[in-house]
């Protein structure tokens, strides 16, 4: 059942972004209806997170599909926020979109498995606090590259013409900023949080495991980022190069571990 | 440190600990500049990457290469003390000044958590007590040791699992221990998965290192008092098909092989089950190792002797040992806090900074998009230059 709730969000989801791509292209604003297919989007598919993890007895963290659904669902809920309270940012849905469809297309090349185990050291509310802080993170960091793409591609005839209506390049560039500063607060309360719940699951709250390291490194690449925009006064361009720059990054770290590690965390699955 | 600027004017409040210059003199003027320029944000972004090349170097070399990451913190918190200093933007900015003394805090406390902190482990046979000896341990050189001066008893232990997706997994630990703290006072306590025991100062959290540990009496043939000990074998289930050990009784330069054959099956396929020590067993005794030419071997059950070359060894039963990960952190709730202090005045300093203005700008006007990217326009000087000294004094 939750299954098939799942795939009229994706539609939902797939709806919105066709129609903000067809009104960056036909140089119409939509979004109204944008807005409400988001939302109607985000509702759909907190139901059938919500039934998945009342069915299985355990949140959508344990296998990839499970995370990249409630990666997609984080990413577009806090988007929907933003772009209902934000209009300045509503333009970004024709680049913001696009690159959840591809995460929507990752996600679906994988089984939802029906057997699950949640490892004991998922056993505590830390786990929660610490992936909440997660999400947000790389929810703000998202948005932060949807404005630095608008940026980017105004350096181009066709962007500029596209995007004319929006408020200058150094105002995005500020808006940009906030996002990543914003960003950086959650993504530090996800490091302190991630070490609280090691130090109780392994006994140590920092052991260099390829996650918490590349984390870690995330995070000085963003405090560098912050810190080279704000000492240089960096262009408008440069900063969103660094947006996107901290983007991939931190998409590789969160996403890209499943590829070397069976686990989150290594050691989560020891017998 | 961080979004705060150093004036490069004279300014008419005195940095923070710095004697207000009636008359400047030579000397404090080269003071002055050289803690400006020590708290540089420039130099904070070479630290930045100082720091990375640090972890780079820790994460790949996997040694714990004390300089790399020591450097950078020294560096940090010479950058911030600089800062604090010499910026009078702090005076007025009590978010930003808590936020540096933060970070300062951190620095501090991780160099004395490098200095005093101690990491080992430790394996305890049911029924035995640990008075201080270690398998393995690290610690910092000004680390007080005191893990002499406790005692941590393993009285039982469960592990429970269950068979999911064709594959056992580990639930609950539970760990009854009984100790006795350093000061004299003792008791019992269950501890295991995220419940460490709290002893003198020490965490001791249960591991997934687990097995088992045949018991041995050693009566040496020269008539000294009999000893009884026990063989930890390999971790279980891990290292299912390893268990076997080689060992030399006290006092003895016969080496002994022995190997735990169990038979039958300690977890259910088809049910949640425990760790237990497996009734049907038998305990191999080789002299030698396998591969040696005078290979003798027994078989034995709980009571059976082996008559050595130089004394008789007895088997008499088998238990469960349990590894424990021993730690020792004082700093640990000081950098709690200075860390949740660090990033709530971070926080806050932003909400103010970006409250000052509109999270809405308003919509550009038809010319305000990529032409003014290169080229700002008024309104973009206006904002740069409100952004610019949106931290100054006076501002």
């Amino acid at each position: 059942m939750e299954l098939q709730i799942l795939w009229v969000a994706l539609v939902t989801y797939v709806l919105a972004g066709s129609l903000s791509i067809i009104g960056f292209v036909m140089q119409r604003k939509p979004e109204r209806a944008i807005l409400a297919l988001l939302v109607l989007g985000v509702v759909l598919h907190t139901t059938a997170i919500a039934l998945r993890w009342e069915r299985m007895g355990h949140g959508p963290y344990i296998t990839m599909f499970e995370a990249l659904s409630s990666g997609i669902w984080n990413l577009l809920l806090i988007y929907t926020l933003v772009y209902w309270r934000i209009p300045a940012i509503r333009a970004t849905a024709a680049i913001i979109m696009p690159i959840l469809f591809l995460m929507m297309g990752w996600m679906m090349m994988f089984t939802p498995s029906e057997v699950g185990h949640k490892p004991q050291v998922y056993h505590t509310i830390w786990l929660y606090i610490h992936i909440g802080f997660a999400k947000v993170f790389i929810s703000t960091v998202f948005i932060a590259v949807g404005i630095s793409g608008i940026i980017l591609s105004r350096r181009t005839e066709y962007g500029a013409m596209r995007f004319a209506h929006l408020p200058n390049d150094s105002r995005l560039d500020d808006l940009s900023f906030r996002f990543m500063a914003v960003a950086m607060i959650f993504q530090t309360l996800m490091l302190i949080t991630g070490a609280i719940w090691a130090q109780d699951a392994w006994g140590r709250y920092w052991d260099w495991d390829p996650l918490e390291t590349w984390a870690f490194i995330t995070w000085l690449f963003v405090i560098f980022s912050l810190h080279l925009r704000h000492t240089y006064k960096t262009k408008p361009h440069t900063g969103a190069l660094l947006v996107i720059g901290v983007f991939i990054m931190a998409f590789l770290v969160f996403f890209g571990v499943p590829f070397v590690s069976t686990d989150f965390h290594q050691g989560v699955g020891r017998s | 440190m961080i979004l705060s600027k150093i004036p490069t004017s004279g300014s008419n409040i005195p940095p923070l600990g710095i004697p207000s210059p009636g008359l400047p003199t030579p000397s404090s003027n080269v003071a002055l500049r050289i803690l400006r320029a020590l708290a540089s944000l420039k130099l904070t972004l070479v630290l930045i990457i100082l720091l990375l090349a640090g972890v780079l170097i820790i994460y790949y070399t996997h040694t714990r290469f004390v300089w790399a990451l020591a450097v950078p913190f020294i560096g940090f918190a010479i950058n911030l003390a600089a800062t604090v200093l010499t910026n009078p933007v702090f005076r007025r900015q009590m978010a930003l000044l808590i936020f540096h003394l933060a970070l300062i805090a951190i620095a501090v406390l991780i160099a004395l958590d490098w200095l005093t902190y101690l990491k080992g482990r430790i394996e305890i046979v049911e029924g035995e007590t640990f008075t201080g000896q270690t398998m393995s341990e690290e610690s910092g050189p000004l680390h007080n040791r005191r893990l002499g001066k406790l005692q941590l008893t393993n009285e039982n232990f469960t592990v429970n699992y269950t068979n999911t997706d064709g594959r056992l997994r580990r639930t609950d630990t539970r760990n009854q221990v009984a100790w006795v703290a350093p000061d004299g006072r003792s008791g019992r306590s269950v501890i295991g998965d995220q419940e460490p025991l709290l002893l003198g100062g020490y965490r001791f959290y249960t591991t997934t290192n687990k097995g088992f540990a045949p018991i041995f009496s050693w009566r040496p043939a020269d008539g000294s008092a009999e000893k009884i000990g026990a063989v930890h074998l390999p971790s279980f289930p891990r290292d299912y098909l390893q268990q076997k050990n080689e060992w030399k009784p006290p006092g003895s330069s016969t080496s002994v092989w022995i190997l735990l054959q169990m038979e039958e099956e300690i977890f259910s396929r088809d049910k949640p089950s425990e760790l237990r020590v497996p009734d049907k067993h038998k305990i191999v005794v080789r002299l030698n190792a396998p591969q040696g030419d005078n290979d003798q071997r027994w078989e034995l059950k709980p009571g059976d002797s082996v008559p050595l070359p130089d004394g008789v060894l007895t088997y008499q039963e088998l238990r469960k040992w349990m590894g424990y990960d021993v730690s020792y952190n004082f700093t640990l709730p000081w950098l709690l806090a200075a860390s949740v202090l660090a990033v709530l005045s971070m926080a806050w300093h932003f909400w103010r900074k970006f409250s000052a203005r509109p999270w809405n700008p308003s919509s550009g006007n038809p010319n305000s998009g990529n032409t003014n990217a290169e080229n700002p326009g008024p309104e973009h000087f206006q904002q740069a230059a409100a952004d610019t000294t949106a931290d100054e004094p006076g501002k």
